[in-house]
């Protein structure tokens, strides 16, 4: 585990609207200027699966999956760290951290995972 | 711009094809939509193939170039044309467009896909190439799992369930059965895969919420159509088909940053656009093959091209509504649920189905009476680029 997350939102310098992952051009003003923002404190969770056909480069038997919202409004997909689907809620808080999520080339791959709390 | 007619349609049955490769299966399907042009030993203007997989599955690159050489339709122009599994009604577009402006009259679109020579992970990882590269894909995501992230806001917010799910897997199942190009030709038991305490191995969780038959095949297999001037269509003397309207929109690319995720904003505006080119309305269709690669999709699909309000699409399908016979008949194909999903030739293959709908060339267990007016719903990424097509049959 890393103690900074290190994933970068794009706030549009024109209209302020808040992107994740990067655009070129804003969504909403096609505003090419943006403030980078760290996603903020804990997070809620949005939605969430539990997938049993894992692609090729995993090697487990399920991987839970879910989309949170940060308190600064970053939105962003991560893995759950439970062992079943059975205690998740739409809209439980989850607390987020930078961790290995895959490997590929025989190297760790870090990103998002959300701990529910 | 000219109308542009479909003077044949090809289709080859889907499923585990390994005797066959990915060029074969294209030439087979085109050969006999060719054969049912009446084209005979003429040549066709340009070659349009779709196809998703064919560089990362089977080491291919320039398969229409390929194609035209194996169908001996030198020089016509050939392209490829990957827009995921949204190849299949995207090629057709640009068929449609090139006739459309009078560039070419005579155009050949061919979908394919060969996706069983490879393990499922390996097919897995191949179709979830298509998320988003750094912010979707690394985590392990599926399309399966998008479709179960989806399904669960879906549920929430538009009250659809387990119930209506089943609903369109028992339907499209049963409509598989009746479909000799269908991939799977089992009808399902209410009680084996959702009533009884053996519905949880039958059945198991594959995306939660969905379960193992809410979920398309993995298939080989290929379609084909030939597109040509109305005029060349009239000399026949037979009923045809034209393309009266087709639409196309984007959406972003992740899930998490549509402000609704539940609001499939491409599905809306590519059936706005198609209706408006058409002169037509959803209540005018009498028939649609929906892309249900997720049983939620028919449900969601059959809501945004307006055939129910939202919330109504689920309700619909359990009391009968889509059937055979009933309001709107979805996928009596068996939709890709049964037909299979060979990705780049499901837009082709959807196409391919209503034209033997609206030329009243299927067998009465499948066939609508009296059907004038279709569409089709081609679904690329999770709804990123959306396809629709309004097909409509037209007396001599
Ligand atoms: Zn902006």
């Amino acid at each position: 585990m890393k103690d900074e997350i290190a994933l970068t939102a794009y706030k549009c310098k024109k209209c302020g609207k808040l992107h994740y992952p990067f655009h070129d051009r804003c969504l909403e003003c096609r505003g090419r200027e943006f403030d980078k923002v760290k996603p903020q404190g804990n997070a809620k969770l949005l939605t969430y699966t539990a997938i049993f056909n894992l692609p090729w480069g995993f090697d487990q038997r399920f991987l839970i999956l879910g989309v949170a919202e940060f308190q600064n409004q970053v939105k962003a997909m991560g893995q759950i760290k439970a062992e079943s689907t059975d205690k998740l809620k739409v809209g439980m808080p989850v607390k987020p951290s930078w961790e290995p999520i895959r490997v590929q080339n025989g190297e760790d791959v870090y990103g998002l995972k959300f701990e529910p709390m | 711009m000219r109308d542009v007619a479909i003077l044949g349609v090809g289709m080859l049955p889907f499923g585990r094809r390994d005797e066959d490769s990915l060029m074969d299966m294209l030439a087979y399907a085109s050969l006999k939509a060719l054969d049912d042009a009446g084209l005979g030993d003429d040549t066709v203007d340009a070659v349009y193939v779709a196809n998703m997989g064919g560089g990362m599955l089977q080491h291919q690159a320039s398969i229409a170039s390929s194609l035209v050489d194996r169908l001996s339709l030198l020089p016509a122009a050939a392209e490829t044309i990957e827009n995921g599994p949204a190849s299949g009604a995207s090629a057709v577009k640009n068929g449609v467009l090139a006739i459309a402006s009078g560039h070419y009259d005579t155009v050949l679109v061919a979908g394919g896909e060969k996706m069983r020579e490879v393990t499922g992970w390996r097919a897995t990882d191949f179709v979830a190439t298509m998320t988003h590269p750094t912010a979707e894909y690394p985590y392990g995501i599926t399309l399966p799992g998008m479709a179960g992230m989806f399904t669960r806001l879906y549920m929430e917010k538009h009250g659809v369930t387990r119930e209506h799910l089943l609903a369109i897997s028992l339907k499209n199942q049963e409509m598989g059965t009746r479909n000799p190009f269908a991939h799977v030709e089992m009808a399902l038991d209410r009680e084996g895969i959702f009533d009884s305490p053996h519905a949880v191995v039958n059945n198991p969780v594959s995306a939660d919420p969905l379960h193992l038959y809410d979920l398309c095949p993995v298939s080989d297999g290929a379609a084909a159509l030939v597109l040509c001037t109305v005029e060349a269509a009239k000399k026949r003397g037979k009923p045809y088909v034209v393309v009266a309207g087709f639409g196309q929109a984007t959406d972003t690319h992740t899930l998490a940053e549509r402000d609704d995720p539940t609001d499939l904003k491409a599905v809306s505006l590519a059936a706005q656009k198609a209706f408006a080119m058409a002169k037509l309305k959803p209540s005018d269709v009498h028939v649609a093959e929906l892309h249900d690669a997720f049983t939620i999709l028919e449900i969601a699909e059959s809501e945004h091209v307006g055939f129910f309000k939202k919330g109504e699409g689920g309700k619909a399908a359990v009391a009968g509504k889509t059937r055979l016979g009933g309001q709107i008949p979805i996928n009596l194909s068996g939709g890709l649920k049964a037909r299979g999903h060979p990705v780049g030739a499901t837009g082709v293959a959807q196409m391919v189905d209503i034209v033997w709908q609206l030329r009243h060339e299927l067998p009465e267990n499948r066939q609508v009476k009296n059907a004038q007016v279709g569409l089709t719903v081609n679904f690329g990424g999770f709804g990123n680029n959306v396809l629709c097509f309004i097909l409509r049959r037209v007396e001599p």
